[in-house]
Protein backbone atom coordinates (compact mmCIF):
# COMPACT_ATOMS: atom_id res chain seq x y z
CA UNK A 1 0.00 0.00 0.00
CA UNK A 2 1.01 2.96 -0.55
CA UNK A 3 -0.15 6.74 0.17
CA UNK A 4 -0.22 9.59 -2.31
CA UNK A 5 0.15 12.95 -0.51
CA UNK A 6 -0.67 15.63 -2.22
CA UNK A 7 -1.24 19.25 -0.40
CA UNK A 8 -2.65 21.75 -2.66
CA UNK A 9 -2.20 25.54 -2.09
CA UNK A 10 -3.59 28.11 -0.05
CA UNK A 11 -7.55 28.52 0.63
CA UNK A 12 -9.67 27.09 3.41
CA UNK A 13 -8.81 26.59 6.77
CA UNK A 14 -10.58 29.43 8.25
CA UNK A 15 -9.50 31.81 10.56
CA UNK A 16 -11.68 34.02 12.73
CA UNK A 17 -10.30 36.40 14.85
CA UNK A 18 -12.26 39.66 16.23
CA UNK A 19 -11.62 42.54 18.25
CA UNK A 20 -13.71 43.96 20.87
CA UNK A 21 -12.88 47.80 20.53
CA UNK A 22 -12.22 49.78 17.66
CA UNK A 23 -8.53 50.59 19.18
CA UNK A 24 -7.27 47.13 20.58
CA UNK A 25 -4.39 45.98 18.98
CA UNK A 26 -4.55 42.78 17.48
CA UNK A 27 -3.00 39.31 18.13
CA UNK A 28 -3.07 36.84 14.95
CA UNK A 29 -4.74 34.13 15.71
CA UNK A 30 -2.38 32.08 15.08
CA UNK A 31 1.43 31.51 14.01
CA UNK A 32 0.24 30.78 10.02
CA UNK A 33 1.94 34.17 9.27
CA UNK A 34 -1.59 35.47 8.52
CA UNK A 35 -1.58 39.14 10.52
CA UNK A 36 -5.27 40.49 11.36
CA UNK A 37 -5.06 44.48 10.63
CA UNK A 38 -7.87 46.65 11.27
CA UNK A 39 -9.81 48.76 8.49
CA UNK A 40 -8.37 52.14 8.97
CA UNK A 41 -10.80 53.62 6.35
CA UNK A 42 -13.81 53.05 8.99
CA UNK A 43 -14.32 54.03 12.62
CA UNK A 44 -16.26 50.52 13.22
CA UNK A 45 -15.20 47.52 14.82
CA UNK A 46 -12.70 45.17 12.15
CA UNK A 47 -12.95 41.38 11.57
CA UNK A 48 -10.46 39.68 9.28
CA UNK A 49 -11.38 36.11 8.05
CA UNK A 50 -8.48 34.53 6.16
CA UNK A 51 -6.51 31.30 5.64
CA UNK A 52 -5.27 28.72 3.68
CA UNK A 53 -6.08 24.76 3.04
CA UNK A 54 -5.16 21.53 2.42
CA UNK A 55 -6.17 18.78 0.50
CA UNK A 56 -4.96 14.84 0.68
CA UNK A 57 -5.93 12.26 -2.11
CA UNK A 58 -5.25 9.08 -0.97
CA UNK A 59 -5.21 5.84 -2.97
CA UNK A 60 -3.77 2.09 -3.22
CA UNK A 61 -0.78 1.82 -5.04
CA UNK A 62 -1.24 0.66 -8.37
CA UNK A 63 1.06 -2.55 -8.36
CA UNK A 64 -0.85 -3.89 -5.50
CA UNK A 65 -1.23 -7.78 -5.68
CA UNK A 66 -5.22 -8.74 -6.41
CA UNK A 67 -5.96 -12.16 -5.52
CA UNK A 68 -9.48 -12.18 -6.73
CA UNK A 69 -9.22 -15.48 -8.19
CA UNK A 70 -8.71 -17.41 -5.16
CA UNK A 71 -10.68 -14.95 -3.00
CA UNK A 72 -14.00 -15.43 -5.16
CA UNK A 73 -13.60 -18.98 -3.86
CA UNK A 74 -14.03 -17.91 -0.37
CA UNK A 75 -17.62 -17.07 0.14
CA UNK A 76 -19.32 -14.56 2.61
CA UNK A 77 -20.95 -15.21 5.94
CA UNK A 78 -23.80 -13.63 7.18
CA UNK A 79 -25.75 -12.68 10.38
CA UNK A 80 -28.80 -11.89 12.04
CA UNK A 81 -29.96 -7.93 12.89
CA UNK A 82 -27.88 -6.74 15.85
CA UNK A 83 -26.27 -10.86 16.27
CA UNK A 84 -22.57 -12.38 15.68
CA UNK A 85 -23.29 -15.27 16.81
CA UNK A 86 -22.64 -18.17 14.23
CA UNK A 87 -25.47 -20.03 12.49
CA UNK A 88 -24.92 -23.95 11.79
CA UNK A 89 -25.20 -23.17 7.77
CA UNK A 90 -22.51 -20.10 8.05
CA UNK A 91 -20.42 -22.47 9.96
CA UNK A 92 -20.47 -24.67 6.83
CA UNK A 93 -19.08 -21.95 4.77
CA UNK A 94 -16.06 -21.00 6.95
CA UNK A 95 -15.01 -25.17 7.66
CA UNK A 96 -14.85 -24.92 3.48
CA UNK A 97 -13.26 -21.60 3.53
CA UNK A 98 -10.82 -22.67 6.18
CA UNK A 99 -9.98 -25.89 4.13
CA UNK A 100 -9.15 -23.50 0.86
CA UNK A 101 -7.14 -20.88 3.42
CA UNK A 102 -5.25 -24.11 4.69
CA UNK A 103 -4.25 -25.64 0.89
CA UNK A 104 -4.87 -23.74 -1.95
CA UNK A 105 -4.39 -20.49 0.16
CA UNK A 106 -1.88 -21.25 2.36
CA UNK A 107 0.95 -18.90 1.27
CA UNK A 108 -1.67 -15.85 2.11
CA UNK A 109 -2.36 -14.39 4.93
CA UNK A 110 -6.13 -13.83 5.97
CA UNK A 111 -7.99 -10.58 5.98
CA UNK A 112 -11.47 -10.69 7.65
CA UNK A 113 -13.76 -7.81 7.15
CA UNK A 114 -16.77 -7.17 8.99
CA UNK A 115 -20.06 -5.61 7.92
CA UNK A 116 -23.27 -4.34 9.39
CA UNK A 117 -26.31 -2.96 7.27
CA UNK A 118 -27.15 0.67 7.42
CA UNK A 119 -28.92 1.26 10.78
CA UNK A 120 -26.19 3.42 12.60
CA UNK A 121 -22.62 5.42 11.31
CA UNK A 122 -21.82 4.99 15.16
CA UNK A 123 -18.99 3.12 16.74
CA UNK A 124 -21.19 0.53 18.15
CA UNK A 125 -22.01 -0.80 14.93
CA UNK A 126 -18.03 -0.83 13.88
CA UNK A 127 -17.81 -2.92 17.30
CA UNK A 128 -21.19 -4.95 16.00
CA UNK A 129 -19.05 -5.45 12.93
CA UNK A 130 -15.75 -6.45 14.26
CA UNK A 131 -17.65 -9.43 16.88
CA UNK A 132 -18.93 -11.00 13.37
CA UNK A 133 -14.77 -11.00 11.94
CA UNK A 134 -13.93 -12.07 15.88
CA UNK A 135 -16.69 -15.05 15.69
CA UNK A 136 -15.59 -16.45 12.33
CA UNK A 137 -11.61 -15.78 13.13
CA UNK A 138 -12.58 -18.03 16.43
CA UNK A 139 -14.21 -20.04 14.26
CA UNK A 140 -11.30 -20.92 11.41
CA UNK A 141 -8.70 -21.32 14.66
CA UNK A 142 -10.62 -24.40 15.95
CA UNK A 143 -10.40 -25.23 12.12
CA UNK A 144 -6.61 -25.24 12.26
CA UNK A 145 -5.60 -21.77 10.17
CA UNK A 146 -3.35 -20.66 12.31
CA UNK A 147 -4.58 -16.87 14.13
CA UNK A 148 -1.07 -15.38 13.12
CA UNK A 149 -2.51 -15.72 9.86
CA UNK A 150 -5.31 -13.63 9.96
CA UNK A 151 -6.19 -9.93 10.82
CA UNK A 152 -9.56 -7.84 10.75
CA UNK A 153 -11.02 -4.41 9.97
CA UNK A 154 -14.73 -3.68 10.49
CA UNK A 155 -16.08 -1.26 8.07
CA UNK A 156 -19.47 -0.91 10.03
CA UNK A 157 -21.99 0.29 7.65
CA UNK A 158 -19.40 2.19 5.15
CA UNK A 159 -18.68 -1.19 2.58
CA UNK A 160 -22.33 -2.81 1.35
CA UNK A 161 -22.88 -4.85 -1.24
CA UNK A 162 -26.20 -4.00 -1.94
CA UNK A 163 -28.06 -0.47 -1.23
CA UNK A 164 -31.51 -1.10 -1.84
CA UNK A 165 -33.70 0.03 1.20
CA UNK A 166 -35.28 -3.95 1.75
CA UNK A 167 -35.01 -6.41 4.33
CA UNK A 168 -33.23 -8.74 2.31
CA UNK A 169 -30.69 -6.04 1.20
CA UNK A 170 -29.60 -5.15 4.59
CA UNK A 171 -29.44 -8.97 5.30
CA UNK A 172 -27.14 -9.50 2.35
CA UNK A 173 -24.96 -6.84 4.22
CA UNK A 174 -24.89 -8.28 7.29
CA UNK A 175 -21.66 -10.10 6.39
CA UNK A 176 -17.69 -11.19 6.81
CA UNK A 177 -16.07 -11.16 3.53
CA UNK A 178 -12.75 -13.11 3.12
CA UNK A 179 -9.42 -11.23 1.53
CA UNK A 180 -6.22 -12.66 1.27
CA UNK A 181 -2.81 -10.86 1.39
CA UNK A 182 0.42 -11.41 0.32
CA UNK B 1 -48.25 33.66 50.58
CA UNK B 2 -45.16 34.79 50.39
CA UNK B 3 -43.21 31.26 51.06
CA UNK B 4 -45.00 29.70 48.33
CA UNK B 5 -44.25 32.64 45.96
CA UNK B 6 -40.68 31.66 46.91
CA UNK B 7 -40.81 28.40 46.28
CA UNK B 8 -42.04 29.05 42.87
CA UNK B 9 -39.30 31.63 42.14
CA UNK B 10 -37.18 29.20 43.33
CA UNK B 11 -38.45 25.68 41.17
CA UNK B 12 -38.55 28.56 38.16
CA UNK B 13 -35.13 29.46 38.40
CA UNK B 14 -33.83 26.08 38.53
CA UNK B 15 -35.54 24.61 35.63
CA UNK B 16 -34.24 27.46 33.69
CA UNK B 17 -30.95 26.12 33.92
CA UNK B 18 -31.84 22.07 33.90
CA UNK B 19 -31.61 21.69 29.84
CA UNK B 20 -33.65 18.58 30.34
CA UNK B 21 -36.91 20.12 31.13
CA UNK B 22 -38.48 21.69 27.91
CA UNK B 23 -38.64 25.73 27.78
CA UNK B 24 -41.84 26.38 25.58
CA UNK B 25 -41.06 30.10 24.34
CA UNK B 26 -43.64 31.79 21.75
CA UNK B 27 -42.89 33.53 18.89
CA UNK B 28 -44.66 36.51 18.91
CA UNK B 29 -42.63 37.18 22.13
CA UNK B 30 -39.35 37.93 20.21
CA UNK B 31 -38.66 41.25 18.56
CA UNK B 32 -38.94 42.20 14.77
CA UNK B 33 -35.77 42.31 12.89
CA UNK B 34 -35.48 43.09 9.15
CA UNK B 35 -32.58 42.81 6.96
CA UNK B 36 -31.81 45.91 4.94
CA UNK B 37 -29.10 45.10 2.04
CA UNK B 38 -26.90 47.97 1.27
CA UNK B 39 -24.81 46.34 -1.56
CA UNK B 40 -24.05 48.90 -4.40
CA UNK B 41 -21.91 46.84 -6.97
CA UNK B 42 -21.00 43.03 -5.99
CA UNK B 43 -21.37 39.43 -7.79
CA UNK B 44 -25.19 38.73 -7.83
CA UNK B 45 -24.91 35.04 -6.92
CA UNK B 46 -22.94 35.68 -3.89
CA UNK B 47 -24.82 38.41 -2.80
CA UNK B 48 -28.20 36.69 -2.86
CA UNK B 49 -26.28 33.76 -1.56
CA UNK B 50 -25.04 36.53 1.70
CA UNK B 51 -29.04 37.08 2.09
CA UNK B 52 -29.87 34.05 2.79
CA UNK B 53 -26.85 33.33 5.15
CA UNK B 54 -28.21 36.30 7.75
CA UNK B 55 -31.26 35.53 7.60
CA UNK B 56 -30.81 32.00 8.42
CA UNK B 57 -28.35 33.06 11.30
CA UNK B 58 -30.63 35.58 12.52
CA UNK B 59 -33.43 32.78 12.62
CA UNK B 60 -31.38 30.28 14.15
CA UNK B 61 -29.91 32.89 16.85
CA UNK B 62 -34.01 32.77 18.85
CA UNK B 63 -33.75 36.21 19.57
CA UNK B 64 -36.13 37.84 16.79
CA UNK B 65 -39.22 37.31 14.72
CA UNK B 66 -37.10 37.48 11.32
CA UNK B 67 -38.52 39.12 8.24
CA UNK B 68 -37.51 37.35 4.69
CA UNK B 69 -38.27 39.91 2.36
CA UNK B 70 -34.92 41.28 1.00
CA UNK B 71 -35.02 45.29 1.44
CA UNK B 72 -32.70 47.76 -0.28
CA UNK B 73 -31.32 50.70 1.37
CA UNK B 74 -28.24 52.98 0.99
CA UNK B 75 -26.21 52.09 3.76
CA UNK B 76 -24.88 55.57 5.21
CA UNK B 77 -28.61 56.66 5.39
CA UNK B 78 -29.88 58.03 8.91
CA UNK B 79 -32.72 56.47 9.26
CA UNK B 80 -34.36 53.25 8.19
CA UNK B 81 -36.55 53.01 4.79
CA UNK B 82 -40.23 53.04 4.81
CA UNK B 83 -41.08 49.66 4.76
CA UNK B 84 -39.05 48.43 7.57
CA UNK B 85 -40.06 51.50 9.63
CA UNK B 86 -42.30 49.38 11.67
CA UNK B 87 -40.04 46.90 12.73
CA UNK B 88 -37.84 47.12 16.02
CA UNK B 89 -34.45 46.04 14.84
CA UNK B 90 -32.96 46.75 11.61
CA UNK B 91 -29.76 44.98 10.24
CA UNK B 92 -28.32 46.57 7.77
CA UNK B 93 -25.13 45.48 5.56
CA UNK B 94 -22.94 46.31 2.62
CA UNK B 95 -20.64 44.09 0.21
CA UNK B 96 -18.19 45.56 -1.15
CA UNK B 97 -14.69 44.72 -2.86
CA UNK B 98 -11.57 46.88 -0.51
CA UNK B 99 -7.71 46.93 -1.55
CA UNK B 100 -5.63 44.17 -1.97
CA UNK B 101 -8.57 41.85 -3.39
CA UNK B 102 -10.07 41.74 -0.13
CA UNK B 103 -13.68 41.86 0.50
CA UNK B 104 -15.46 43.86 3.11
CA UNK B 105 -18.63 43.59 4.58
CA UNK B 106 -19.96 46.68 6.40
CA UNK B 107 -22.26 45.76 9.10
CA UNK B 108 -24.88 47.79 11.46
CA UNK B 109 -27.65 47.17 13.56
CA UNK B 110 -30.25 49.87 13.74
CA UNK B 111 -33.19 50.69 16.54
CA UNK B 112 -35.12 53.38 16.91
CA UNK B 113 -33.03 55.13 13.85
CA UNK B 114 -30.47 54.91 16.53
CA UNK B 115 -27.36 52.75 15.32
CA UNK B 116 -26.69 50.39 17.80
CA UNK B 117 -23.89 48.78 16.82
CA UNK B 118 -21.16 48.88 13.67
CA UNK B 119 -18.58 46.46 12.56
CA UNK B 120 -16.45 46.40 9.48
CA UNK B 121 -15.40 42.57 8.29
CA UNK B 122 -12.73 41.71 5.98
CA UNK B 123 -11.87 38.40 4.22
CA UNK B 124 -9.60 37.34 1.29
CA UNK B 125 -11.66 34.75 -0.04
CA UNK B 126 -15.60 35.34 -1.63
CA UNK B 127 -16.18 31.41 -0.08
CA UNK B 128 -15.48 32.72 3.33
CA UNK B 129 -18.94 35.20 3.05
CA UNK B 130 -20.91 32.30 5.13
CA UNK B 131 -18.20 33.03 7.90
CA UNK B 132 -18.84 36.75 8.00
CA UNK B 133 -22.68 36.00 8.78
CA UNK B 134 -22.06 33.69 11.16
CA UNK B 135 -19.65 36.36 13.01
CA UNK B 136 -22.74 39.04 12.69
CA UNK B 137 -24.94 36.55 14.09
CA UNK B 138 -22.68 36.21 16.69
CA UNK B 139 -22.11 39.53 17.59
CA UNK B 140 -25.40 40.67 17.67
CA UNK B 141 -25.88 37.64 20.17
CA UNK B 142 -23.57 39.06 22.31
CA UNK B 143 -24.44 42.14 21.75
CA UNK B 144 -28.26 41.72 23.01
CA UNK B 145 -26.57 39.77 26.38
CA UNK B 146 -27.97 36.40 24.85
CA UNK B 147 -26.16 33.46 26.07
CA UNK B 148 -22.76 32.88 23.73
CA UNK B 149 -23.29 31.04 19.99
CA UNK B 150 -19.69 30.15 19.67
CA UNK B 151 -20.31 26.93 17.88
CA UNK B 152 -21.39 29.33 15.31
CA UNK B 153 -17.81 30.61 14.32
CA UNK B 154 -16.48 26.49 14.91
CA UNK B 155 -15.98 24.36 11.99
CA UNK B 156 -17.66 21.01 11.67
CA UNK B 157 -15.75 18.21 10.46
CA UNK B 158 -17.30 15.55 8.88
CA UNK B 159 -16.89 11.91 6.86
CA UNK B 160 -18.98 11.44 4.13
CA UNK B 161 -19.73 8.13 2.37
CA UNK B 162 -19.86 8.41 -1.49
CA UNK B 163 -19.47 4.86 -2.55
CA UNK B 164 -19.10 1.34 -1.04
CA UNK B 165 -15.70 1.75 1.06
CA UNK B 166 -15.17 5.40 -0.55
CA UNK B 167 -15.43 8.16 2.11
CA UNK B 168 -14.35 12.33 1.97
CA UNK B 169 -13.37 14.31 5.35
CA UNK B 170 -15.01 17.56 4.63
CA UNK B 171 -14.95 21.05 6.94
CA UNK B 172 -17.62 23.12 6.90
CA UNK B 173 -19.46 25.72 8.83
CA UNK B 174 -22.49 24.98 10.54
CA UNK B 175 -25.04 24.92 7.90
CA UNK B 176 -22.78 23.03 4.86
CA UNK B 177 -22.90 26.85 2.80
CA UNK B 178 -18.62 26.54 2.87
CA UNK B 179 -17.25 23.16 2.31
CA UNK B 180 -13.67 21.87 1.67
CA UNK B 181 -12.80 18.58 1.06
CA UNK B 182 -9.47 17.67 3.12
CA UNK B 183 -8.98 13.77 2.52
CA UNK B 184 -10.34 12.38 -0.62
CA UNK B 185 -10.64 8.65 -1.78
CA UNK B 186 -10.03 5.45 -0.26
CA UNK B 187 -12.12 4.93 3.33
CA UNK B 188 -11.75 7.35 5.78
CA UNK B 189 -14.02 7.69 9.12
CA UNK B 190 -14.50 9.32 12.25
CA UNK B 191 -12.70 12.56 12.25
CA UNK B 192 -12.56 14.47 15.90
CA UNK B 193 -10.69 17.97 16.28
CA UNK B 194 -7.60 17.47 17.81
CA UNK B 195 -8.18 20.49 20.31
CA UNK B 196 -10.44 23.78 20.44
CA UNK B 197 -8.44 26.11 18.06
CA UNK B 198 -9.51 23.37 15.54
CA UNK B 199 -5.80 23.37 13.49
CA UNK B 200 -5.95 19.65 13.73
CA UNK B 201 -7.65 16.57 14.04
CA UNK B 202 -7.20 12.89 14.19
CA UNK B 203 -9.39 10.26 12.04
CA UNK B 204 -9.27 6.90 10.91
CA UNK B 205 -8.21 5.68 7.96
CA UNK B 206 -9.41 2.05 7.01
CA UNK B 207 -7.91 1.39 3.62
CA UNK B 208 -4.36 0.27 5.49
CA UNK B 209 -3.88 -3.54 6.34
CA UNK B 210 -4.59 -2.60 9.69
CA UNK B 211 -6.96 0.07 11.32
CA UNK B 212 -4.39 3.42 11.56
CA UNK B 213 -5.33 6.57 13.68
CA UNK B 214 -3.56 9.43 12.24
CA UNK B 215 -3.49 13.19 13.33
CA UNK B 216 -3.83 15.46 10.45
CA UNK B 217 -2.22 19.21 10.72
CA UNK B 218 -3.88 21.34 8.66
CA UNK B 219 -1.44 24.35 8.62
CA UNK B 220 1.37 21.54 7.24
CA UNK B 221 -0.56 19.17 5.33
CA UNK B 222 1.22 16.65 7.47
CA UNK B 223 -0.01 13.37 8.97
CA UNK B 224 1.21 11.75 12.16
CA UNK B 225 0.54 7.96 12.59
CA UNK B 226 -0.39 8.03 16.34
CA UNK B 227 -1.79 4.22 16.58
CA UNK B 228 -2.61 0.95 14.89
CA UNK B 229 -4.95 -2.11 16.00
CA UNK B 230 -6.57 -4.92 14.39
CA UNK B 231 -9.93 -4.68 14.15
CA UNK B 232 -11.22 -1.11 15.25
CA UNK B 233 -9.69 2.03 16.21
CA UNK B 234 -11.80 4.74 16.74
CA UNK B 235 -10.65 8.07 18.55
CA UNK B 236 -14.12 9.07 20.28
CA UNK B 237 -13.38 11.87 22.44
CA UNK B 238 -10.64 14.40 22.90
CA UNK B 239 -10.36 16.34 26.80
CA UNK B 240 -10.79 19.70 26.78
CA UNK B 241 -7.04 20.60 26.60
CA UNK B 242 -6.61 18.30 23.78
CA UNK B 243 -3.93 16.09 25.65
CA UNK B 244 -5.75 12.64 26.53
CA UNK B 245 -7.80 10.78 24.31
CA UNK B 246 -11.05 8.11 24.61
CA UNK B 247 -10.10 5.66 21.82
CA UNK B 248 -12.11 2.36 21.05
CA UNK B 249 -9.35 -0.54 20.11
CA UNK B 250 -9.47 -3.90 19.57
CA UNK B 251 -5.53 -5.00 19.69
CA UNK B 252 -7.30 -8.81 20.55
CA UNK B 253 -10.48 -8.40 18.20
CA UNK B 254 -12.42 -7.26 21.74
CA UNK B 255 -13.29 -3.76 21.43
CA UNK B 256 -12.61 -1.89 24.47
CA UNK B 257 -12.28 2.06 25.71
CA UNK B 258 -8.50 3.14 26.39
CA UNK B 259 -7.26 6.71 27.50
CA UNK B 260 -4.62 7.69 25.74
CA UNK B 261 -1.81 10.20 26.52
CA UNK B 262 -1.05 12.46 23.52
CA UNK B 263 2.38 13.41 24.97
CA UNK B 264 3.73 10.40 26.56
CA UNK B 265 2.27 8.43 24.32
CA UNK B 266 0.81 5.95 26.64
CA UNK B 267 -2.30 4.62 26.65
CA UNK B 268 -4.31 2.69 29.49
CA UNK B 269 -7.32 0.09 28.80
CA UNK B 270 -10.58 1.58 30.87
CA UNK B 271 -12.91 -1.33 29.98
CA UNK B 272 -12.32 -5.09 30.17
CA UNK B 273 -15.70 -6.50 29.47
CA UNK B 274 -16.33 -9.34 27.25
CA UNK B 275 -18.25 -8.16 24.90
CA UNK B 276 -18.78 -4.45 23.62
CA UNK B 277 -17.53 -1.52 25.14
CA UNK B 278 -16.82 1.55 22.65
CA UNK B 279 -17.68 5.32 22.43
CA UNK B 280 -16.20 6.78 25.63
CA UNK B 281 -16.53 10.39 26.58
CA UNK B 282 -15.16 12.96 29.09
CA UNK B 283 -17.69 13.45 31.39
CA UNK B 284 -17.95 15.65 35.06
CA UNK B 285 -15.71 14.22 38.07
CA UNK B 286 -13.70 12.74 36.43
CA UNK B 287 -15.61 9.83 34.35
CA UNK B 288 -16.93 8.38 31.02
CA UNK B 289 -20.02 7.88 29.52
CA UNK B 290 -19.90 4.91 26.94
CA UNK B 291 -21.72 2.26 25.04
CA UNK B 292 -22.07 -1.32 26.10
CA UNK B 293 -23.86 -4.44 25.40
CA UNK B 294 -23.16 -5.80 28.82
CA UNK B 295 -26.92 -6.27 29.95
CA UNK B 296 -27.39 -8.09 26.27
CA UNK B 297 -27.79 -4.88 24.48
CA UNK B 298 -26.06 -1.88 23.47
CA UNK B 299 -26.94 0.60 26.69
CA UNK B 300 -24.95 4.06 28.08
CA UNK B 301 -23.14 3.52 31.20
CA UNK B 302 -20.10 4.97 32.75
CA UNK B 303 -17.30 4.53 35.01
CA UNK B 304 -14.65 6.65 37.01
CA UNK B 305 -11.39 7.03 35.20
CA UNK B 306 -9.45 6.12 37.84
CA UNK B 307 -10.97 2.53 38.06
CA UNK B 308 -14.48 1.15 40.12
CA UNK B 309 -17.65 -0.13 39.17
CA UNK B 310 -19.69 0.25 35.89
CA UNK B 311 -22.84 2.38 36.35
CA UNK B 312 -26.24 2.36 34.12
CA UNK B 313 -26.55 5.62 33.27
CA UNK B 314 -30.18 4.84 30.76
CA UNK B 315 -33.22 3.07 31.61
CA UNK B 316 -35.42 3.91 28.39
CA UNK B 317 -34.89 2.53 25.14
CA UNK B 318 -34.25 -0.61 24.07
CA UNK B 319 -31.00 -0.19 22.27
CA UNK B 320 -29.05 3.29 23.50
CA UNK B 321 -26.10 2.56 20.83
CA UNK B 322 -24.51 6.40 20.73
CA UNK B 323 -23.59 9.40 23.41
CA UNK B 324 -22.23 12.18 23.92
CA UNK B 325 -21.37 14.02 26.87
CA UNK B 326 -20.82 17.41 28.82
CA UNK B 327 -20.40 17.68 32.46
CA UNK B 328 -23.42 16.45 33.58
CA UNK B 329 -25.42 15.85 31.14
CA UNK B 330 -25.59 12.97 27.94
CA UNK B 331 -27.49 13.02 24.99
CA UNK B 332 -27.90 9.64 23.59
CA UNK B 333 -28.96 7.71 20.49
CA UNK B 334 -32.36 5.55 21.05
CA UNK B 335 -34.77 3.02 19.32
CA UNK B 336 -37.90 3.83 20.00
CA UNK B 337 -39.02 0.62 18.03
CA UNK B 338 -38.64 -3.07 18.71
CA UNK B 339 -39.06 -3.95 15.77
CA UNK B 340 -36.13 -3.85 13.62
CA UNK B 341 -37.65 -2.73 10.65
CA UNK B 342 -40.74 -1.23 11.02
CA UNK B 343 -41.14 2.21 12.04
CA UNK B 344 -37.30 2.23 12.81
CA UNK B 345 -37.22 5.60 14.27
CA UNK B 346 -33.98 6.67 16.19
CA UNK B 347 -34.38 9.81 18.31
CA UNK B 348 -31.93 11.85 20.33
CA UNK B 349 -32.96 11.96 24.31
CA UNK B 350 -31.14 14.04 27.10
CA UNK B 351 -30.42 13.04 30.73
CA UNK B 352 -28.79 14.87 33.93
CA UNK B 353 -26.91 12.95 36.33
CA UNK B 354 -28.84 15.22 38.73
CA UNK B 355 -32.56 14.55 37.82
CA UNK B 356 -34.86 11.58 36.82
CA UNK B 357 -36.22 13.93 33.74
CA UNK B 358 -35.36 12.31 30.15
CA UNK B 359 -36.16 14.99 27.64
CA UNK B 360 -36.65 13.69 23.81
CA UNK B 361 -35.12 15.74 21.40
CA UNK B 362 -36.23 14.37 17.53
CA UNK B 363 -38.84 13.02 16.27
CA UNK B 364 -38.48 11.23 13.03
CA UNK B 365 -36.18 9.32 11.33
CA UNK B 366 -32.77 8.41 11.97
CA UNK B 367 -30.58 10.98 14.50
CA UNK B 368 -27.95 10.17 15.35
CA UNK B 369 -23.97 10.97 16.06
CA UNK B 370 -24.82 13.61 18.63
CA UNK B 371 -21.84 16.03 19.59
CA UNK B 372 -22.74 18.54 22.64
CA UNK B 373 -20.83 22.40 21.38
CA UNK B 374 -17.89 23.33 24.35
CA UNK B 375 -20.47 25.23 26.42
CA UNK B 376 -22.90 22.21 26.43
CA UNK B 377 -26.53 24.29 25.31
CA UNK B 378 -26.46 23.22 22.08
CA UNK B 379 -26.22 19.73 20.37
CA UNK B 380 -24.89 18.35 16.45
CA UNK B 381 -26.31 15.78 15.31
CA UNK B 382 -26.84 13.44 11.77
CA UNK B 383 -30.26 13.27 10.77
CA UNK B 384 -31.12 10.78 7.78
CA UNK B 385 -34.51 10.74 6.42
CA UNK B 386 -36.21 9.60 3.07
CA UNK B 387 -33.06 9.13 1.37
CA UNK B 388 -31.47 12.80 2.66
CA UNK B 389 -28.49 12.88 5.26
CA UNK B 390 -28.70 16.40 7.08
CA UNK B 391 -26.26 18.03 9.76
CA UNK B 392 -28.73 19.27 12.83
CA UNK B 393 -28.41 22.08 14.91
CA UNK B 394 -30.30 21.76 18.35
CA UNK B 395 -30.92 24.27 20.57
CA UNK B 396 -31.80 23.32 24.04
CA UNK B 397 -32.55 26.01 25.89
CA UNK B 398 -34.62 27.55 22.64
CA UNK B 399 -36.17 24.20 22.40
CA UNK B 400 -35.35 24.61 18.86
CA UNK B 401 -34.05 22.46 15.91
CA UNK B 402 -32.62 23.27 12.37
CA UNK B 403 -31.38 20.92 9.36
CA UNK B 404 -28.88 21.44 6.98
CA UNK B 405 -29.29 18.90 4.06
CA UNK B 406 -26.14 17.49 2.46
CA UNK B 407 -26.61 17.44 -1.27
CA UNK B 408 -24.48 14.45 -1.79
CA UNK B 409 -23.03 10.98 -0.04
CA UNK B 410 -24.41 10.14 3.26
CA UNK B 411 -22.70 11.55 6.84
CA UNK B 412 -20.57 9.22 8.42
CA UNK B 413 -19.63 10.81 11.58
CA UNK B 414 -19.37 14.11 12.50
CA UNK B 415 -17.74 16.32 15.06
CA UNK B 416 -17.24 20.57 15.89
Amino acid sequence: MKNVLMVSAVAALLVLSGCSSKDSSIEPYDNSGVTIQPDTSSNADTEELNGEDVVVVEGTDANEMTLSALESRLNSVHFAFDKFNISSEMQDIIDTNSQLVKSDAKNYSVKLEGNCDEWGSDEYNYALGLKRANAVKSSMIRDGVSAERITMVSYGESNPTCTDKTEACWAQNRRVDFKLLP
Amino acid sequence: MRYLLGIFLVTLLLSANDATIEVIKKADSYASIAIEDATESFETVASRQFFKNIVSDMNVLSLFNVERKHYINNYDDSSTSLETRAFDYVLRYRLRHGDRDNIMVDMKLLHNDSVMMEKVYKMSKKNLLVFVAHSIAYDINDMMGAAPVDWMKKKVIFSKLTAPGRSEIVISDYTLTYQHTIIKGALNVFPQWADNKQNAFYYTSLSKDIPTLYKMNLKTGTKEKIATSDGMLVCSDVSDDGRKLLLTMAPSGQPDIYLFDTLSKQKKRLTTYRGIDVNGQFMEDNKIAFVSNRLGYPNIFSKKLNGGGVEQMVYYGRSNAACSAHNEYVVYKSRESNNEFKRNTFNLHLISTKTDFIRRLTATGVNEYPRFSTSGDTILFIKNYQQQSSVGIIRLQENKSFLFPLKIGKLQSIDW
